[in-house]
């Protein structure tokens, strides 16, 4: 059975960067690749072959949405769970964000002791489906 | 009547008359009387001080050379536009043939030769009232138009049937159309692409203008009537600059809450770490200041979720999806999503619901936030161990859900600022329980969003007890059903649990609630009433009588019998000695209309 190991999260603030450092590298045990923004993580997705990613909405030059719908396109990322990270929204702009073809949305402010499981439940639920 | 309107104390009276003795014996009248005066010895004359002096009145003679007094009558008519000047014929002759024919031509009035004094000053008097009326009728017409004219609303006045009859300047101006096409009785669908009663029935419409924007509008609208005739006024006000303030405010805040949950998605995260001992192993001092400072900026946090909410709501922004919903269900689901917060604090939810018909129509998501707020509430202001109950059950026309807590409650001078902004008891009590002071306030613009209410009482035994309350959905199969009046708990308990199968029942504690039911949702198929604690048997019999026909009523309770039954022509029924299969047989032979069995009335 295929184990959950490599995270790719894309964050521009590096204090949130550090956050989920914390969270999904040391204490969630994840291998990270941790990414700046959309560009960033277009170039070092076919290296890192991450199972799931974590994409921060709000992103100066790429947004989330962009950069979802490119990586999208890739062929490595067929099958890979895209959750969304934005700070809390209204139900609309939620059900928006799902329409771009995530797979989830984790809210911030986010609990760093729970991100770990929640972020493998949305593995568990994701992989292998393309919506 | 406005100030700046005088009424005229002097006119200027214009006497025409070819002879001159006669003119001047009339001239020196109007002088005595104590007006002003000019001069015409002709027709012609006449009508030239008309055109160049005004005069207020003229007095006419009938006989002149050339052009005689009906000629100069006739011209008056033909060129004092709008304006009213009454003229008064005077003559010596005899028989009242040729003042008709005056009359006819356009004169107001007539004197008989030789003029007496005493007449012409009355009839002066009288033309001074009427022309007095008519300048301050003239000048208030006047300054309608003129404020009408200058507003920037749009007002437009139609017919009943929608044909535009007026438009002021900002009308013809946002619509684009010219006095001719006001000339033309457009209909308001052919000016605004409205119809009227499209306009009245809304405070707030979008217009597509000429010019191809599309604009909000708020209409204001009024109906009043000359005669049998309807008119309708209908005022509209350009909305664009509200609503472009109002989508910058959206964009402000949008912007602003996302600025504000980036640092203290760190901060919280750090701090979470931190108190998780990711940072390493803290003394227990660091430990218990992190935890200090994690709490306060989760409370942070909500406070920035619950002035959001806030800003939506206050602002009528915030999209509600009203559903037809059971409401048991999502009861169950709130408890369901708060019953670890509950477990966490050693309190213990329960469950109990009244009745079997819950369907309501309302935002599920937005009731669970209601429902998470009272619980969290409850929750946190009870002691160890105790338990919150939540109690739903139908009320009449509503469906009510209690919260009740064992806590401390609500002081009573409180209560009435309960649910408003920032009202917590007292603000240490805000900061001992990390409250942000807009929860109940957020509730209440909710659940009246939604065509509810909520409300707060002390409970029965102590405690809190928060109720909200939302209109039922009466479906067509409920049709069938029992009203249970009554007191008595035990009873009430009872005919609920006999009649589940059988129909549905509504319970009313009071005769008032009765009535109240009854209004809503039509006569019962039938009435099963204790008059116990209800005041005088009799008089409870008689205001029964009032709200339902008396084959449809049947009295029950210990205290009475079936022959004070019968007094007031109805059945009764001891529900503490019949079994029950035979209080269901009953109901169920009274439900399908057979009349009721005697016998069974007697045990």
């Amino acid at each position: 059975m295929e184990k959950f190991e490599r995270v790719m999260c894309v964050e521009d603030d590096p204090d949130i960067r550090l956050i989920l450092d914390f969270s999904i590298g040391r204490m969630g045990g994840f291998s990270l690749c941790l990414c700046s923004g959309g560009q960033e993580a277009l170039d070092k997705v076919e290296g890192f072959r991450p199972q799931l990613v974590l994409l921060d909405v709000m992103m100066p030059e790429m947004s989330g949405p962009q950069t979802l719908t490119k990586l999208k396109e890739l062929p490595t990322m067929r099958g890979v769970p895209i959750v969304f990270l934005t700070a809390k929204s209204m139900q609309e702009e939620m059900e928006e964000l799902l329409a771009f073809g995530a797979t989830g949305i984790i809210v911030k402010p986010f609990d760093p002791m729970t991100l770990p499981d929640n972020i493998r439940i949305y593995w568990e639920h994701g992989r292998g489906t393309d919506t | 009547m406005p100030s700046f309107i005088q009424s005229k104390e002097m006119l200027r009276v214009l006497v025409a008359d070819d002879i001159d003795s006669s003119r001047q014996e009339l001239v020196a009248m109007v002088r005595d009387i104590g007006h002003e005066v000019l001069e015409a010895p002709s027709g012609e004359v006449a009508l030239h001080l008309i055109d160049s002096d005004c005069p207020d009145v003229i007095l006419l003679d009938l006989l002149m050379p050339r052009m005689d007094g009906f000629q100069v009558a006739q011209e008056v008519r033909k060129r004092v536009n709008g304006k009213w000047l009454p003229v008064i014929v005077f003559s010596s002759l005899e028989g009242d043939e040729h003042f008709a024919k005056a009359l006819q031509s356009g004169a107001a009035d007539y004197l008989v030769k030789p003029v007496k004094p005493i007449i012409l000053r009355a009839k002066l008097r009288q033309y001074q009232r009427i022309l007095s009326m008519q300048s301050k009728m003239g000048l208030l017409a006047q300054r309608q138009h003129a404020i009408n004219e200058h507003i920037a609303d749009a007002v437009i006045t139609t017919d009943e049937q929608g044909r535009v009859s007026e438009l002021n300047r900002a009308a013809r101006n946002i619509f684009q159309v010219n006095d001719a096409q006001v000339n033309m009785r457009l209909s308001v669908m052919d000016l605004i692409g409205k119809t009227l009663k499209q306009l009245m029935s809304r405070a707030e419409i979008e217009i597509i203008l000429p010019d191809g924007r599309t604009v909000w509008f708020s209409v204001a609208h009024n109906s009043w009537a000359i005669g049998l005739q309807v008119f309708f006024t209908i005022s509209l006000h350009d909305l664009s600059e509200v609503k472009r303030i109002e989508r910058m405010k959206d964009e402000f805040l949008a912007t602003v809450s996302h600025e504000l949950r980036t640092p203290l998605t760190s901060i919280l995260g750090a701090l979470g770490l931190l108190a998780a001992g990711a940072g390493g192993p803290m003394p227990p001092a660091a430990v218990e200041l992190a935890q200090v400072a994690k709490r306060n900026g989760d409370r942070l946090s909500r406070l920035i979720d619950d002035v959001l909410d806030l800003t939506k709501l206050e602002g009528n922004r915030m999209p509600l999806h009203l559903r037809t919903m059971d409401l048991r269900l999502l009861t169950e689901e709130a408890i369901s999503a708060n019953a670890s917060y509950a477990q966490r604090t050693g309190v213990r939810i329960e469950l109990q619901c009244v009745g079997h018909l819950f369907q309501v129509k309302l935002d599920p998501d937005r009731f669970l936030q209601v429902m998470a707020n009272l619980l969290s509430n409850a929750i946190k202001h009870s002691p160890k161990d105790a338990v919150v109950r939540v109690v739903l059950e139908t009320h009449g026309p509503s469906l009510k859900v209690h919260v009740m807590d064992q806590g401390p409650g609500i002081d009573k001078d409180f209560r009435k600022n309960l649910f408003e902004k920032f009202s917590q008891a007292d603000s240490s009590d805000r900061r001992a329980m990390g409250g942000t002071g807009l929860g109940l306030y957020i509730c209440r613009m909710l659940v009246e969003k939604m065509n509810g209410t909520v409300s707060a009482d002390p409970g029965v035994t102590g405690g809190a007890t928060f109720t909200v309350s939302f209109p039922r959905i009466v479906t067509p199969d409920e049709r069938t059903w029992v009203l249970c009046i009554a007191q008595d708990r035990q009873l009430q308990e009872r005919v609920l649990e006999w009649l589940s199968d059988v129909a549905k029942v509504e319970l009313a504690s009071s005769l008032e609630t009765a009535a109240e039911i009854v209004l809503h949702l039509g006569a019962p198929s039938f009435v099963l009433a204790d008059p116990q604690a209800q005041g005088p048997a009799d008089q409870f019999c008689t205001k029964l009588l009032r709200i339902v026909a008396n084959d449809r009523i049947l009295l029950t309770g210990g205290a009475l019998d079936a022959g004070f039954a019968a007094r007031h022509g109805l059945q009764w029924l001891s529900l503490s000695i019949t079994p029950r299969h035979e209080f269901v047989t009953q109901v169920r032979a009274l439900l399908s209309g057979s009349p009721m069995d005697q016998q069974h009335g007697k045990i």
